[in-house]
């Protein structure tokens, strides 16, 4: 746990060093940039699209910060050789690891706290929204953010290629938002070895179709069972990633 | 167990299946599947928008060109048929709510423009819009009440379709646009006193800012003319 702890501090550190919060400075021109198109087009409907503008910005910045940092996370140490230096310590590698991704998730996830204050603020002028909807559309996109952190750091792992890594990272993206059609094509799907295929396929992506909370804000939302649910996933799917990452970390030769 | 890490992979993809299958339960998907989606210029522009993971954004993004076609500007591979104004008005509509339908206020746009809008009117087309939106989003009434509207305009009985839009007058998500034809419509049938009314109601409303400088211009237009027959 002690390991757990000062590999996480020294990746808070070094996350701040490298200005990872410059992402929220990004996202306050986005907003504000945003807030004067919008106030000049949207007409009566100026609310609604700063709403979206604003929680989609906090999501899009966090996700390419996020993807980034994960993918450099380990691949840059051990080009550096820096790796060679921690892990000569009675350092688990699986501490290392889990350090190193609570270190980063924590980074983006503060980073994220920040864009979602200015958003909340700006939302404040447009009539406001109530705080416990608005935290719930934040917590899912930070939930999409750990996920997909988990899943860049088993992709540079398994990759050992930064780009090919980011590449995979922004596939499995896109897929995770097209789990519910590959569902509806495996249904469909009048082969059972395609039907398998498309359904195992649709299992491994992550599920973000059935996690844009922020998409739901103005029609029926789901309920409390979904929210718990919701976060039981990312957690089973955070945990299964990094076990994966740890495994393929140990087969590495340093 | 030698691999620990194996076991813990196995355990936690277990978890995260129950979970899905719990948070698909919990929340069936009620978004258009993304092959619903308009076809059309804008085909690709929404499909990219929808498919990372941002509908609502792009439902926004198509409000906003939807408000750009009805203010006259119409975009490359949407010409208008010069026999037929705002030809693809209904398209326009539908791009959005197929994206977001909960954004009932492009249907009820939509259905203004066409069902009401002078020199447009094509009521079929705009009880479709109307029949759609009542589909996905039965408890909301002003699809309803429009419907109703449309049947008594169709009916040739005006006076009790200006009572049935004006009981949705004052409701958050009634257009603008419903609004400032609800008021011409007064103004039409010299019941100036009435629209005036209108007017100063859509001045006093702050999600009507679009159409205050118009609203002032109008009452200062009202003001001056006789009040007419009193509000039936």
């Amino acid at each position: 746990m002690r390991t757990i702890q000062a590999v996480f501090a020294y990746t808070v550190k070094e996350h701040l060093r490298h200005k990872a919060w410059l992402s929220a400075a990004l996202f306050g021109f986005v907003l504000l940039a945003g807030g004067l198109v919008v106030s000049a087009i949207a007409q009566d409907e100026r609310a609604r699209f700063m709403l979206d503008l604003g929680l989609s910005a906090n999501e899009i910045i966090a996700l390419v910060s996020m993807i980034f940092l994960t993918v450099h996370l380990i691949l840059q140490e051990v080009e550096s050789r820096a790796v060679y230096l921690i892990l000569s310590h009675p350092v688990r590698r699986s501490d290392y690891l889990l350090g190193r991704f609570l270190g980063t998730l924590l980074s983006v996830g503060g980073a994220m706290a920040l864009m979602g204050l200015a958003h909340w603020l700006v939302l404040q002028l447009f009539g406001g929204v109530p705080l416990g909807k608005y935290l719930t559309a934040w917590a899912c996109s930070f939930g999409k953010t750990a996920v997909m952190g988990a899943l860049s750091l088993l992709l540079s792992l398994a990759l050992t290629s930064e780009a090919a890594a980011m590449a995979f990272a922004v596939f499995f993206w896109i897929l995770g938002h097209f789990s519910a059609e590959m569902r509806f094509l495996a249904e469909r799907s009048g082969n059972a070895a395609i039907k398998t295929a498309i359904t195992a396929f649709s299992h491994a992506a992550p599920d973000f179709a059935h996690f844009n909370f922020r998409d739901h804000w103005h029609g029926t939302q789901p309920g409390e069972a979904w929210i718990l649910w919701a976060g039981v996933y990312v957690v089973g799917y955070c945990a299964a990633c990094l076990a994966l990452s740890v495994q393929v970390f140990e087969q590495k030769e340093f | 167990m030698k691999r620990p890490a194996l076991a813990v992979f196995a355990a936690a993809a277990a978890l995260t299946l129950a979970a899905g299958a719990g948070m698909r339960r919990s929340a069936p998907p009620d978004f258009p599947r993304l092959a619903e989606l308009q076809t059309g210029p804008f085909a690709f522009q929404d499909l990219v928008i929808a498919a990372t993971g941002f509908r609502a954004s792009a439902a926004d993004l198509a409000w906003v060109q939807l408000l750009q076609y009805g203010a006259g500007l119409e975009p490359a591979g949407y010409e208008d048929d010069k026999s037929k104004p705002y030809t693809y008005m209904k398209e326009m509509c539908l791009r959005v709510t197929r994206l977001d339908p909960s954004f009932h206020r492009a249907y009820l746009y939509g259905a203004g423009f066409l069902g009401w809008f002078r020199g447009v009117e094509r009521p079929d087309e705009a009880a479709a819009l109307l029949a759609e939106g009542q589909r996905r989003s039965p408890e909301d009434p002003q699809f309803s009440l429009y419907l109703a509207a449309l049947a008594y305009k169709k009916a040739g009985d005006v006076d009790k379709m200006i009572a049935v839009l004006e009981t949705a007058f004052d409701r958050p998500d009634t257009p603008t646009l419903m609004k400032t034809v609800l008021a011409n419509i007064r103004q039409s049938r010299g019941e100036n006193a009435a629209a005036l009314d209108l007017w100063l109601r859509i001045l006093a409303n702050e999600r009507d800012a679009g159409e205050h400088a118009r609203a002032r211009l109008k009452i200062q237009e009202l003001r001056v003319l006789p009040p007419g027959p009193k509000r039936r």
